[in-house]
């Protein structure tokens, strides 16, 4: 198993009419041992921004870290919150500044824009951007991920539809893949409220 | 390219599998297979050692109790970190009084428990009696042995009920076989071992003691990543063996440790 194996992971992303929702597996192993089952994988930025961090465990709490050290210290200078264009292009450079030594995450990035336009992506672990604009996947259960997605999404989906597309997606994959699942987290962000659920999903 | 099988003939006649032998079908001694026809044998033999996978990624146990021989196993099949069926069989019906147990490669645990079985058969027909564990058990790890490290993957309980009794034995694709009152194989096995000997007495009931290995198979797939699916619990008596229950492991967990629901507001109660 390779290093981006070693803890397990699985994150998604969806976009609706004026929300997103973002979603992630709870368990943390070394290999095939569960050692937790409420690791956080997501995490806020500011109101309208969310990073979900998959791949090795100390560099998904160490990146995290760094970006909410940066976010900081450019709301003290702007005097606002960062646009998660811009945040994308800061999470990517921060991974490339470390090309021949990375960190060996890959994250997910949710965010509502100008005018309440949800933007989602993802990068690999060196920092190359991929936008999309339905659904975006990353994990051991990736492959999983994106057939459920595929089969699954449809544009402008409302709120609560959003919620209940993510979670079928999310825990129909992660039953397929031994190193992660047991339960699921989900945040599902309009422009007036943040929605944090966790889900019961198989614990085996 | 004849390569030099006298490794594989004993003493009995030997008779392979293609041959047409009006006797027999074949399977009163070690099988024989065609080996393959290429320049690097040796190469390809490692290679197709690594693409079975010998990973043994799976939860087996059994152990002897006042009623006989309690028989459980998890059903998941996993590639690496892909899961490939939550509903495999892993308890096989040597015949109705033994059991046995799958751990390790699937294909070799099939093939070489129903070639027991069909062993047995001939050997109470031959023998005008039932073959006992320890003999059946012997069958099957010298077998084992003479394909020793040709890369089969075989961790395997014979557990049965015989004249003297019930019995237990492990035996692996290393041509092992031992004798004992609790085992359990597989990846999640410690988990199992951790449930399975604070519980453990040996005056249970029936009841007692499939509970005891239910719990002990569930705590292993929440634990472990390779085992889940569904706990199968046998019992094996002296009247041959039953199944007892075949519990879905995540409803299981919910059963042992029920979501508590979040008080949302105080309700006005009644003194009792």
């Amino acid at each position: 198993m390779s290093i981006f194996e070693y803890n397990g992971s699985a994150v998604v992303a969806m976009v609706g009419k004026n929300c997103f929702a973002i979603a992630s597996d709870r368990r943390l192993g070394v290999q095939l041992q569960t050692i937790a089952t409420d690791f956080q994988r997501i995490s806020k930025i500011h109101d309208h921004l969310f990073i979900g961090l998959s791949g090795l465990a100390t560099d998904v709490q160490t990146l995290y870290q760094r970006l909410v050290f940066r976010h900081k210290l450019y709301q003290l200078r702007e005097e606002r919150d960062m646009k998660p264009e811009t945040f994308a292009s800061l999470v990517s450079a921060i991974l490339y500044e470390k090309r021949f030594g990375p960190y060996l995450c890959q994250p997910v990035i949710a965010g509502l824009g100008d005018d309440n336009k949800p933007f989602i992506c993802t990068m690999d672990s060196i920092g190359a951007k991929e936008l999309a604009k339905d659904f975006v996947v990353s994990g051991t259960a990736s492959e999983s991920l994106y057939g459920a997605c595929e089969a699954m999404f449809k544009p402008d989906m409302e709120a609560e539809e959003l919620f209940e597309t993510i979670s079928q997606a999310l825990l129909s994959s992660v039953d397929r893949d031994c190193l992660s699942g047991w339960g699921g987290h989900v945040y599902v962000v309009t422009p007036d409220e943040i929605k944090e659920k966790i889900l019961k999903g198989r614990m085996d | 390219m004849k390569l030099d099988t006298s490794g594989f003939e004993t003493t009995m006649p030997v008779i392979g599998f293609g041959s047409n032998s009006e006797m027999l079908d074949g399977v009163s001694s070690v099988p024989s297979f065609d080996l393959p026809r290429t320049t690097d044998f040796d190469g390809f033999q490692k290679k197709s050692v690594e693409m079975v996978k010998p990973a043994k990624g799976t939860t087996t146990l059994a152990f002897i109790f006042k009623e006989g021989v309690m028989v459980a196993a998890d059903s998941r099949a996993s590639m690496g970190g892909y899961i490939s069926s939550q509903s495999v069989k892993k308890i096989i019906e040597i015949n109705p009084y033994m059991l046995g147990t799958m751990a390790g490669g699937a294909a070799d645990c099939q093939f070489w428990h129903r070639n027991l079985g069909i062993k047995c058969r001939l050997h109470e027909l031959a023998n005008k009696r039932r073959i006992s564990v320890s003999g059946a058990s012997k069958l099957l790890a010298n077998m084992l042995y003479s394909y020793r490290g040709m890369g089969l993957s075989v961790g395997t309980m014979i557990a049965g009920w015989d004249e003297t009794g019930p019995g237990l034995y492990y035996v692996d694709n290393e041509g092992g076989r031992l004798k004992g009152d609790r085992f359990s194989v597989g990846s999640g096995s410690p988990y199992a071992y951790g449930v399975l000997d604070s519980g453990y007495k040996f005056d249970m009931s029936i009841e007692e003691a499939s509970e005891l290995a239910r719990r002990s198979i569930y705590h292993a797939t929440f634990r472990d990543g390779a085992s889940g699916g569904v706990a199968s619990v046998y019992h094996v008596g002296p009247q041959g063996w039953t199944k007892l229950s075949g519990d879905d492991v995540g409803e299981l967990h919910y059963h042992y440790y029920p979501v508590a629901p979040a008080t949302a507001e105080h309700v006005m109660e009644e003194a009792a």
